[in-house]
Formats: C-alpha cells, structure tokens, sequence
C-alpha cells in the first residue's frame, strides 16, 4: 500500500502518492520490480494511470481508451484518451516503449480511475526504453504535490 | 397500478448549468408529460431539499425512480432522507455508457445526442414505471 501526501483545498482532498513518479499532466509511473537480475529477462515494466488530482479534475470517467498491446510510444505520446462527464482528456506517455499490458477494466468499468487511482484504475504497464533517462525527466512525488497546489489553488481563484 | 391513487414519483437532478443534469430533467418531463403521465409524477429535488410537505408526502407515500446526474447522487439522497424508497435509481453517466452514439453537449441547447440519451434514459424510465405499476404498457 503507498503513502500518500494529502492536500486539501475547499471541500476537495487530492492525494499524491509517494512511491512513484509523475508527469506535469498527473500521469503517474510506477517501475515493477523484476525477480530477475539485471539484465536478464525483459526490461524494466512501468505500471501508468491517473493521478487523483488529475481525476477528480478531469470528472467522473465514461470512457477509457488506451492503445493497444504492442504499440510504441515515445515519451510524451497519447498513451491514453478519458471520456468524462466533463471533457475529452489525452494522456501523455510518462515514458517511451513499447505497450505490453492494458487493463481490461477500461473496457468495462472505467470508473475504477475514479474509485481507486493509485490501484485497480492503473491504465496499462509499458516495457520501457530508457527509463532511467526518462525517469529523470519526471517530477517526483513532492515536486509533484507542489504542482497540484499550486493548480488546485489556481482553479479555487477562478470560482 | 393496484392502488389508482398511487403513482410513481420522478425524481430527476437538480444540477443547472450541467449537461448530464440537464439530461436527466429532460428525460424525467418525457416521462412524466408524453410517456406515463397518467402513473407518474414529477417531484422537483429542490422542494425535497426545502422540505416542502407536499413534495415530502409524495416520496412517502410512493415508490420513486430517481435519476441523478452525477455520482453525489443528491435525487436518490434526499428521496431517502426525506422517508422515501426509491424503488430504482438511473444515473445518466451510465445511461450515456449504454448509448455511447449519443453523446450529451451544450446546456440550454441540449446537443441532438443529448436529446436521444434523454429520450433513450425516458424509455428506461417507463419500463420501471410499467413494471411498479403494474401494468405493462403506454398510458392511454
């Protein structure tokens, strides 16, 4: 189970995980950790979904589509479209690879990105290229916080 | 209906200014207007919120189908705390996952796939209307 750093603003309370990393958009990324040693066996595997501020912002989720097994993505590339209640949201690749999992769950019950972000609403897992180097490229989970204050406080000003 | 003073009550959203809501009023007047209008009657949320005694009599005196907007489900809330049971609840996000060809835009001006998913929902209405009342079919 992660710990999460929690942030209050009016009457929302938006949780940032703290074992893994996260684009600018709340897209998060979560390295597996392989069994084999390094180097043998397929690369690293990166699990991807929403952050909870990213999905309380973004609505109640009727769609999800993300692409298929065996695409390859560069990092920042559409990994994923959510159709909410609110708008059509595309999501970034938090890093580059190729697609080796989606969760069947988007197909059916696509509001499990609502009920449990960090959890059974995960998108799809990546065999990543590079992660290290795109690792570095990503904003760690107190980097990350500070952003969704900052957006969370900017969005209570627009009210 | 067994009891011909009884009818079912329609409890739809009371969201203003959002689409789904605006979905789920439109779906509840097809009803309660064109559909069924001799077995249901429409309960606006917002005298249940006020605690008008009319609209508090009807929820306890009759079965209600709510039909939310959003998943605070406020029409299925206030039905139960104002004494009511809601004998089925409908939400339009999962009515628009049935019929995803009808996608719900604009507010005033629901989008004409708007006006399907609310026509769609009304349709579902009426057959849980038809099945409380115990008759199955259009009023006359």
């Amino acid at each position: 189970m992660p710990e999460f750093l929690e942030l209050t603003v009016d009457k929302f309370t938006f949780r940032t995980a703290t074992d893994r990393y996260y684009n600018s958009e709340g897209v998060w990324a979560l390295a597996e950790v392989s069994s084999l040693p390094l180097g043998e066996g397929p690369g690293v595997r990166v699990r991807i979904g929403l952050s909870d501020f990213l999905q309380q912002r973004s609505g109640d989720v009727a769609f999800a589509e993300v692409m298929s097994e065996g695409t390859v993505l560069a990092f920042g590339d559409e990994v994923a479209v959510i159709e909410t209640i609110k708008a059509e949201v595309g999501l970034p690749s938090p890093l580059a690879g190729e697609v080796v999992e989606v969760n069947q769950a988007m197909e059916i019950t696509p509001e499990v990105i609502n009920q449990e972000p960090y959890g059974e609403g995960w998108l799809a897992v990546i065999e990543a290229e590079d992660w290290e180097a795109d690792r570095a490229r990503l904003l760690d989970p107190q980097d990350y916080f500070a952003l969704v204050k900052e957006q969370a406080e900017e969005e209570l000003k627009k009210r | 209906m067994n009891d011909p003073r009884r009818k079912v009550v329609i409890v739809p959203c009371s969201g203003i200014g959002k689409t789904y809501g605006t979905v789920s009023r439109e779906a509840a007047y097809e009803v309660t207007e064109d559909l069924r209008p001799a077995d249901t009657q429409l309960v606006a949320l917002s005298l249940l919120v006020l605690g008008d005694e009319d609209a508090r009599a009807a929820v306890a005196d009759n079965p209600a189908v709510t039909i939310d907007g959003c998943k605070l489900a406020c029409a299925t809330r206030m039905v139960e705390e104002s004494g009511g049971t809601v004998a089925q609840d409908f939400a339009v996000l999962d009515a628009y996952r049935r019929h995803r060809q009808f996608k719900p835009q604009g507010i005033a001006d629901l989008s004409e796939g708007g006006q399907k998913l609310a026509h769609a929902l009304a349709e579902e209405v009426a057959a849980v209307v038809d099945d409380l009342s115990g008759d199955g079919g259009e009023d006359a």
